[in-house]
């Protein structure tokens, strides 16, 4: 009895002890994988564009969208649907009332820093300037009377972000290229909408997770 | 005894081996709870292994009218799962409109949909691999793709 047991732990269980192994060495990739360590692959470097929408009707809507801006840039030459082919968006010039985009953006980027449009109205407020590299779009609604209902609008685009957008040909946007230049841009708000029921806000940072 | 002993370990690691194969790719996971009176429950796990497989040989004629409106957007499938893969726990969008909540997320290499609304809950997660799998089986049933 004594032997056999001794025979099987010799030879037996060699051959069992080799199947073992190739059973546990199969499962290690699984084991072992980044996923099971709950490790992210993704870098120190990630921009992340978010979008958060705020409705504060009686339901409170809230909307929040988080895209990888590396995501995007990848994803979107991938589609091709209706205005957009790989990455660019075709302008269609019938909405433009023939004002030359790439033209008016030539003259913007020439220009030097200052306010180049300023509009007070009894019913609007508009602001157009160019600061510190950036293009400020402020827009101030007051044609609902009250204080409090009014509804203010503010972009803030950086220049290179412009430039790489019109750089594409005379009829398009290339938005790849836009989201390429905004990666390299750091934290910042680009877009802001706020009015009585209403927030919007459009902004770049690297957290993977709206505020 | 010994051939019984040795017979037992090589089912044992077969079957540990098949396991762990089957599994590698986690499992698909389908909920559906209405908690009306009545309300269907559902509750499905797949492992996310088998359903590649499962594609393959299924005949391609099933696949005619979903691979013509799918083709299109496979290279966006497959360029997007790519993707994916970079951001295993990431939160994508969160939609609260009053008591329904929309979640697309993912958490541990899975794109999970979260939807909650008043007297139903569906949860889906599938593992992005087998969305990558998945899209390139279909791709092989499209004539000339």
């Amino acid at each position: 009895m004594f032997n056999r047991t001794s025979k099987f732990g010799k030879a037996g269980f060699g051959k069992a002890g080799l199947l073992l192994c190739t059973a546990v060495l199969a499962a290690a990739p699984a084991i072992l994988s980044p996923v099971a360590f709950g490790q992210t692959s993704a870098s120190k470097a990630e921009r992340w564009l978010h979008v958060r929408v705020v409705n504060s009707d009686n339901k409170g809507e809230i909307v929040r969208v988080n895209v990888p801006l590396e995501l995007a840039e990848s994803v979107l030459p991938t589609i091709n649907k209706e205005h957009l082919h790989n990455g660019k968006l075709t302008i269609d010039q019938a909405h433009l009332n023939d004002v030359d985009l790439h033209a008016l953006m030539n003259a913007v980027r020439n220009a030097k820093d200052g306010e180049y449009v300023t509009v007070q109205g009894s019913d609007q407020d508009v602001r157009v300037a160019k600061e510190g590299g950036r293009l400020l779009v402020h827009v101030k609604d007051k044609s609902r009377g009250d204080h409090s209902k009014h509804s203010e609008v503010e972009v803030k685009i950086p220049m290179h972000v412009i430039d790489a957008l019109f750089s594409a040909g005379k009829d398009e946007l290339d938005i790849v290229a836009a989201l390429h230049a905004l990666a390299a841009q750091g934290d910042t708000e680009l877009v802001s909408v706020k009015d009585q029921d209403n927030t919007i806000r459009v902004w770049l940072d690297s957290k993977n997770v709206g505020d | 005894m010994i051939l019984l002993a040795k017979v037992a370990l090589g089912v044992a690691s077969t079957v540990a081996f098949a396991t762990v194969y089957t599994f590698r790719e986690g499992v698909i996971r389908v909920d559906v709870d209405e908690s009306r009176a009545g309300g269907s429950h559902v509750h499905v796990w797949v492992p996310a292994a088998a359903v590649p497989i499962a594609v393959h040989f299924t005949p391609s004629r099933h696949f005619q009218d979903a691979g013509e409106k799918l083709e299109p957007w496979l290279p966006t499938i497959r360029q997007l799962t790519k993707e994916l893969q970079k951001y295993p726990n990431a939160d994508f969008v969160d939609v609260q409109d009053g008591a329904q909540h929309v979640q697309v997320r993912t958490r541990d290499g899975k794109l999970q949909v979260d939807v909650h609304e008043p007297g139903q809950y569906v949860h889906v997660a599938v593992p992005i691999d087998t969305i990558e799998d998945v899209a390139g089986e279909i791709s092989d049933h499209i004539p000339g793709a």
